[in-house]
């Protein structure tokens, strides 16, 4: 899933401040499994704006809605008779959500409310990590099922470096050096000849290297 | 500002807390009227946004109370709430409330005289830090109805 | 003084309202059998309810204990006599005459509210104070006293008329008499409780001129939030916190002062390091802690553990050693403490601020009497003597005893015992044709759709305790103001059964929809006002109650307009939330009557014969080959009672019994469903065929194994063997151990290790019977037993001093300096260090024999617990639900455990619980649905993002994600704490009666802004 962490409360306030009426939209997805935008912190995030403001005197209206998915234009059209009372829209959703709002919602101003982070898996309750950076050509058949893209800090194809110590990344000790889990696990697997095979560089094109990437399913796209 | 009397909410648990109060009562102890208690099954029933919100109307102060750590009657209920508490404390300091109007507080059924103590230091502790900005802001703008002094 | 006669035998009399009488009565009742609860003193509770915190949780009893109580008040099936004696006992069993004698307690039970004036304005007369003065007259001896109600002592009262006058609810009866009453009753369960030994007399301690130095209960009151010093630990005799605090063991136990018992008082080792530990827990470094004792007996399940603990991580010190005296130099304020270190033998004297004497039990003097009447026979420390495998039998048919009276004991066991005596007991009154009660059927509740909340508010004045302190009638005239209500009346005492009735007509002729209460706790009467309700024709979920006595009046008692203030709050709180309440339904289940037995070995056999007795259909199953379990292999107990008689006979009966199916090499594969419809698969016989067996209660009495530890040359040198392989050659060929010049055992052989750190809890007894056997067999045989600490508890402590007295050697060793133990020709030798001559001993044994002990049945249980989802103790011993109050409940509501199951122990203790648990599972199948309440969480699958939050959370593991995609919470399984609810990041769960709605309301209201 697309992780997210809402952004610190003194950002969200300037961008609401000229507004007397805002939309406050929280999306029922990603963003709701991993505790940043869901229903609980659109009420959370409109009790802090409310306060923050009126500490400064200034009050505003925050009408609370969230939807299943924001990043899919149906589930936006929702929104199309609550619009035209606020003034402004504040998402609690990732970048895609918040980029679907401003395309459907021309005139209105648009601004996210969360950092959208990573492509991560729950490592436990309150613990997300990542996993994914979406490179367009997965390796992961070939190191293990551990993806050094995404969990090595220096995206080595051919790991470890010299600051692996111990299993841990010099970056940090709560950090897993990608490349040892790689080594664990291909033993694991009986399959410690892949560890020397040597990788070729890696292609950063299928990955965003060459601009914007689009994917069209040509029997389902109209 | 002698006038001052803050409101205090206080989330209290049955199965310790809420009987810790009534024990106070049999024992006929007494603490500031300030203080009051809403029950809740377990003091994890208590959701971030509760506290907020009371904040947000105007709550001077807010705690929760809850069993013993290790006593509690869900497991490990009171250790739970006692992670939100310190959670809400930093969205506190986001907001711009003192994050001591919020506090997690342990006693067991049998301690009415710990409850009764509790509620006064922190009713004192509130009176000395004044209204909470909030509840200062809500007067300015409802000076007809607020009883709040501002300056 | 009036006598009633009361014609009706099919009941059971207990006598003694502690908790193990409470525990009984409660029993019978549930299982819907009549009883009796009578108790001499003002309020049931007795010991524990004196108590600050129990072990080894630590827990403050008051939270555990008082819904016990107010549940025992409650049953319909209990008739509660305080202040009521025995006097004489006539007839047999199935038949017994009981003629009672009740004391004037002057006050109308009925009528008392407890609201304490009388006690306010006459505190010399009415009984009241829980105290640390044993003298001090108590009769609501805690605040949550049952009954609810005080107590009035005449003699003491100088001016009656106005002592009358001063009570609200008209309560005092100054002409109460008192009154005899003759009453029938089928079987009798006597469980008096014990007394505790007063050291007055022993002056070398100077518990009678030293107030520092008190008994352990004392020093327990000293440290209760509700005693004396509300819970300030401070030295009776100058008010200042201790800095040193010791505690001197055996005080009238194991025989060794003037008048003490000649047993092990059982309790008194772990009393004390609970009370050492709670004092660390709360002073730190700053108190010094320390136990005086010659072995500590921790033996229970997991106690060890607890000792380790207060010595390893409290730092509580230990001193092997009984001290001398203890006196108090004369100028000085603190005591000095002379006592003998173990090793050398010098005297040594230490000062200490305070001393705690850990005084034993003992049987109180009246209640020797009382056996008497009863005509049990006594043993020779006037305990009544029990049979050799059934706890709680007596020598006179029909009559049963539980807890300390039948020996001393501790909570757990005293818990056990009480149910096994409501099985026993129950038994007798035989299979009773189910009574159908009158009771008017309830009119059908309303339906609210589409209807306007229409709240009536009734508001008590309890006297003066609401009343005395605000102005009613201005709060019920505020009430009448708030929105939606439609009523707002005052109602005197609410909960009089006047005013009941009167809000019940009000409901009907009002047409309200919602009732808000301003009076007392919910907690106490929550239950009677919904009841309330529901017979007015509404869901009883419809009632709120605003606590304005116990958290308004009662503490703000001298601030009348803040009081007026926040009760208003508060009905404002409760009007706001009663509105948003709506109809509920509690969860029930129809109950399957049939209980699976898991394990053929004394335990299960026991409980399925009892269960089996009373009419209860019991597959029983067993994975080996045959009945019998362990037992099956052993011969003598240490009273000398044939074991292979017994198990004989169980066999015999339990495979002959109509009511029971047998299932032999059996082994459980899957089990689902709940409480009351439990489906269980198992593959049975040679060909293991697939079978599954429906039930509604399931009994795990799958014993343990016995341990065999690589250690001093087991199985590697001949002469070396186990207690219960010795046990077999002194039954086999006796004339072998005839043959022997020396003996040696060893103790805790793998047991008390970093390996397997509890207490086998049975070594110590079997090597005192085997080592008695070769005695009788061999006097000239020298034996020599290397313990640890010698764990005879109870009666086993005067089988230890026969041993010592017959010329047996023991001799104590540490865990860091084991015995040595080497192979020499066809004999071993054990060198060893005694303590007291400070030498090095080795001994050229015929014998060396180890108290290996048991363990759990690791592979097995682990198997069980994961098919059964149930919780395991550290050593793989099934984890019961509250280690005090519910020692063979499971956590998931319809399993049980007994036996060795649950932790080492002796065949009579296995026996005790296997009774238990049939009597627990008799609660449960007397009921043919199981009502579950409302409080359950409950997901609205519209909102829910599958996210696994709540999955999580729940302690309980009961949410989960169905074949939907949405998170599922079966309402039979939640135990309605909330915690999914607040952690759902989309909102997507309510706990039904604490909806969100419904704080936030409260919230609203209270700031009154609203700001959805």
């Amino acid at each position: 899933m697309i992780t997210a962490e809402r952004k610190p409360l003194e950002e969200l306030i300037e961008y609401v401040r000229p507004f007397k009426r805002i939309l406050l939209l929280g999306c029922n997805e990603c963003v709701t499994v991993c505790a940043a935008g869901g229903r609980k912190e659109v009420g959370l995030l409109a009790s802090g704006l409310h306060m923050a403001l009126l500490k400064s005197g200034s009050t505003i209206e925050i009408r609370e809605h969230t939807l299943e998915r924001q990043c899919d234009p149906e589930y936006v059209e929702e929104l199309v008779p609550m619009i035209d009372g606020v003034d402004a829209i504040m998402s609690m959703a990732c970048g895609c959500g918040v980029q679907e709002l401003a395309r459907r919602f021309k005139g209105k101003p648009v601004f996210p409310a969360v950092n959208t982070k990573f492509m991560g898996a729950s490592e436990r309750q309150g613990v997300w990590a990542e996993r994914c950076q979406g490179c367009g050509d997965c390796l992961l058949g070939k190191t293990g099922g551990i993806c050094p893209i995404a969990r090595c800090a220096k995206q080595l194809m051919n790991g470890p470096c010299g600051g692996s110590t111990g299993g841990h990344c010099e970056i940090g000790d709560d950090v897993d050096c990608a490349w040892a889990l790689i080594w664990e696990r291909l033993k694991e697997l009986g399959q410690e000849e892949r560890f020397v095979e040597i990788m070729p560089a890696k292609d950063w094109r299928p990955g965003g290297g060459s601009g914007p990437r689009k994917i069209i399913r040509e029997d389902l796209a109209e | 500002m002698d006038t001052f009397e803050p409101v205090i909410v206080a989330f209290c648990c049955h199965y310790c807390a809420y009987t810790a109060a009534d024990m106070a009562g049999s024992q006929r102890l007494t603490y500031p009227s300030n203080v009051k208690i809403i029950r809740v099954p377990c003091s994890s029933k208590v959701d971030a946004l509760h506290i907020v919100k009371a904040f947000e109307m105007g709550a001077d102060g807010v705690y929760v109370a809850g069993c013993l750590e290790g006593d509690c009657h869900f497991k490990n209920g009171n250790t739970r709430a006692a992670r939100m508490v310190d959670y809400v404390q930093k969205y506190m300091d986001e907001i711009g409330i003192e994050r001591e109007r919020l506090e997690m507080v342990m006693m067991s059924a049998g301690m009415g005289y710990r409850f009764a103590q509790v509620a006064t230091e922190i009713t004192e502790k509130i009176r000395k830090l004044g209204p909470s900005s909030i509840h200062a802001a809500i007067c300015r703008q409802h000076v007809d109805t607020c009883a709040v002094v501002v300056e | 003084m009036q006598t009633i006669q009361s014609q009706h035998s099919n009941r059971v009399l207990v006598i003694g309202g502690g908790m193990g009488g409470i525990r009984t009565a409660l029993d019978l009742a549930e299982a819907e059998k009549n009883v009796i609860l009578v108790d001499k003193a003002y309020a049931i509770g007795g010991l524990m309810t004196q108590l600050d915190r129990t072990f080894p949780t630590n827990n403050c009893d008051l939270c555990t204990l008082s819904p016990n109580l107010s549940e025992g008040s409650r049953q319909e099936f209990i008739e509660l006599l305080t202040m009521t004696t025995v006097k004489d006992v006539k007839g047999e069993k199935g038949d017994f005459t009981v003629l009672l004698e009740t004391a004037p307690r002057y006050i109308n039970l009925d009528k008392c509210t407890a609201c304490g004036d009388c006690h306010k304005k006459f505190p010399e007369c009415v009984r009241f104070t829980p105290g640390l003065d044993h003298r001090a007259p108590t009769c609501m001896r805690y605040p949550q006293a049952t009954p609810q109600a005080f107590s009035i002592d005449l003699a003491k009262c100088t001016d009656v008329e106005a002592l009358m006058k001063c009570c609200p609810a008209g309560a005092i009866n100054p002409d109460d008499m008192g009154r005899k009453r003759e009453v029938s009753c089928g079987s009798i369960v006597f469980s008096s409780g014990g007394a505790l030994f007063d050291p007055s007399h022993l002056d070398y301690l100077g518990y009678a001129t030293q107030p520092d130095v008190v008994t352990s209960l004392e020093y327990e009151r000293i440290l209760s939030a509700s005693g004396p010093t509300m819970g300030q630990l401070v030295r009776p005799s100058n008010g200042k916190q201790p800095k040193k605090v010791a505690w001197i063991q055996c005080i009238g136990s194991r025989g060794l002062q003037k008048g003490a018992g000649q047993y092990c008082s059982s309790a008194c080792c772990m009393f004390a390091l609970k009370e050492a530990i709670v004092t660390k827990e709360r002073f730190q470094d700053d108190i010094e802690t320390t136990i005086f004792f010659m072995d500590m007996r921790t033996m229970g399940k997991d106690y060890e553990l607890y000792y380790l603990r207060a010595k390893n991580d409290f730092g509580v010190r230990f001193v092997r050693s009984r001290p001398h005296s203890i006196l108090r130099e004369p100028g000085k304020e603190n005591l000095s403490l002379t006592y003998s270190a173990e090793e050398g033998g010098r005297n040594l004297t230490e000062e200490f601020d305070m001393v705690v004497l850990s005084t034993g039990f003992r049987v109180a003097d009246d209640v020797k009497e009382l056996a008497g009447k009863l005509g049990l026979q006594l043993n020779t420390s006037s305990f009544p003597k029990t049979d050799g495998f059934n706890p709680v039998v007596t020598s006179v048919p029909g009559v049963y005893v539980a807890g300390v009276i039948e020996s001393p004991k501790d909570i757990p066991e005293t818990m056990v015992q009480a149910s096994a005596a409501a099985c026993m007991a129950g038994r007798d009154l035989g299979i009773t044709e189910k009574i159908e009660y009158e009771i008017a059927p309830l009119p059908l509740e309303t339906l609210l759709v589409g209807e306007e909340p229409r709240v009536g508010v009734f508001i008590c004045d309890c006297g003066e305790n609401i009343g005395g302190v605000i102005d009613v009638a201005t709060l019920a005239e505020f009430a009448g103001t708030l929105p939606h209500v439609a009523v707002a009346e005052l109602k005197g005492h609410g909960c009089s059964r006047e005013s009941m009735q009167q809000i019940e007509d009000t409901i009907k002729t009002e047409r309200l929809n919602r009732v808000v209460i301003g009076g007392c706790s919910p907690r106490t009467h929550e239950a009677k006002f919904q009841e309330v309700v529901r017979r007015a024709g509404l869901n009883k979920y419809l009632v709120e109650i605003a606590n304005i006595r116990d958290q308004v009046t009662w503490v703000h008692a001298n601030h009348p307009d803040e009081a007026t203030e926040k009760a208003k709050d508060l009905l404002k709180m409760a009007v706001g939330s009663v509105v948003r309440s709506q109809p509920l339904a509690d969860h029930s289940l129809p109950m399957n009557k049939n209980v699976l037995v898991v394990g053929g070995g004394i335990t299960g056999m026991t409980t399925a014969l009892q269960l089996a007795e009373q009419g209860v259909k019991v597959f029983l199953v067993e994975k080996s080959a045959g009945l019998g379990g362990f037992a099956a292999g052993l011969w003598r107990t240490l009273e000398g009672n044939d074991i292979q008689a017994f198990v004989k006979d169980l066999i015999s009966r339990t495979e002959s019994h109509d009511n029971i199916q047998v299932i032999t090499r059996a082994i459980i594969v899957d089990h689902s469903g709940m409480p009351g419809m439990f489906k269980t698969g198992m593959q049975t016989g040679k060909q293991m065929f697939y079978r599954q067996i429906e039930h509604g209660v399931t009994i795990l009495a799958t014993g343990a194994l016995p341990n065999r530890p690589r250690l001093y040359l087991l199985d590697e040198c001949e002469a070396v063997s186990t207690q219960r392989e010795l046990q077999n050659l002194i039954e086999e060929s006796p004339e072998t151990v005839s043959s022997w010049d020396n003996v040696v055992m060893i103790q805790c052989a793998g047991s008390r290790t970093p390996d397997n750190p509890n207490c086998s809890r049975i070594c110590c007894q079997n090597a005192v019977k085997n080592a008695l056997r070769i005695k009788e067999i061999n006097p000239e045989a020298r034996i020599f037993v290397l313990f640890r600490d010698m764990r005879t508890y109870g009666f086993q402590e005067e089988y230890y001093q026969k041993a010592r007295e017959l010329g047996v050697i023991f001799s104590r060793y540490s865990l860091d300096k084991p015995p040595v133990v080497a192979a020499s020709g066809s004999m071993v030798d054990v060198t060893f260090t005694d303590p007291i001559i400070g030498r090095q001993i080795t001994v050229t044994a015929d014998c060396l024999c180890l108290s290996t002990g048991l363990i759990a049945d690791e592979d097995g249980n682990d198997e069980l617990a994961r098919i059964f989802k149930l919780p395991r103790t550290g050593d793989g011993y099934f984890l019961e639900d509250h280690v005090k109050l519910r020692p063979v409940d499971l956590p998931v509501p319809g399993f049980f455990v007994a036996g060795t199951a649950h932790g080492p122990k002796t065949i009579r203790e296995s026996v005790g619980q296997a009774l238990a648990v049939a009597s627990r599972a008799l609660t449960m199948l007397a009921r043919d649905s199981i009502n579950l309440g409302a409080a359950a969480a409950k997901v609205n699958r519209d909102l829910c993002a599958a996210c696994l939050i709540c999955v999580r959370a729940c302690p309980f593991g009961i949410p989960f994600i169905n074949a939907d995609g949405y998170s599922e919470i079966d309402p039979a399984k939640c135990h309605g704490c909330g915690m999914c609810a607040s952690a759902c990041p989309a909102k997507a769960i309510q706990l039904m009666q604490f909806e969100d709605d419904r704080i936030i309301a409260k919230l609203e209201e209270l700031f009154e802004r609203n700001i959805a």
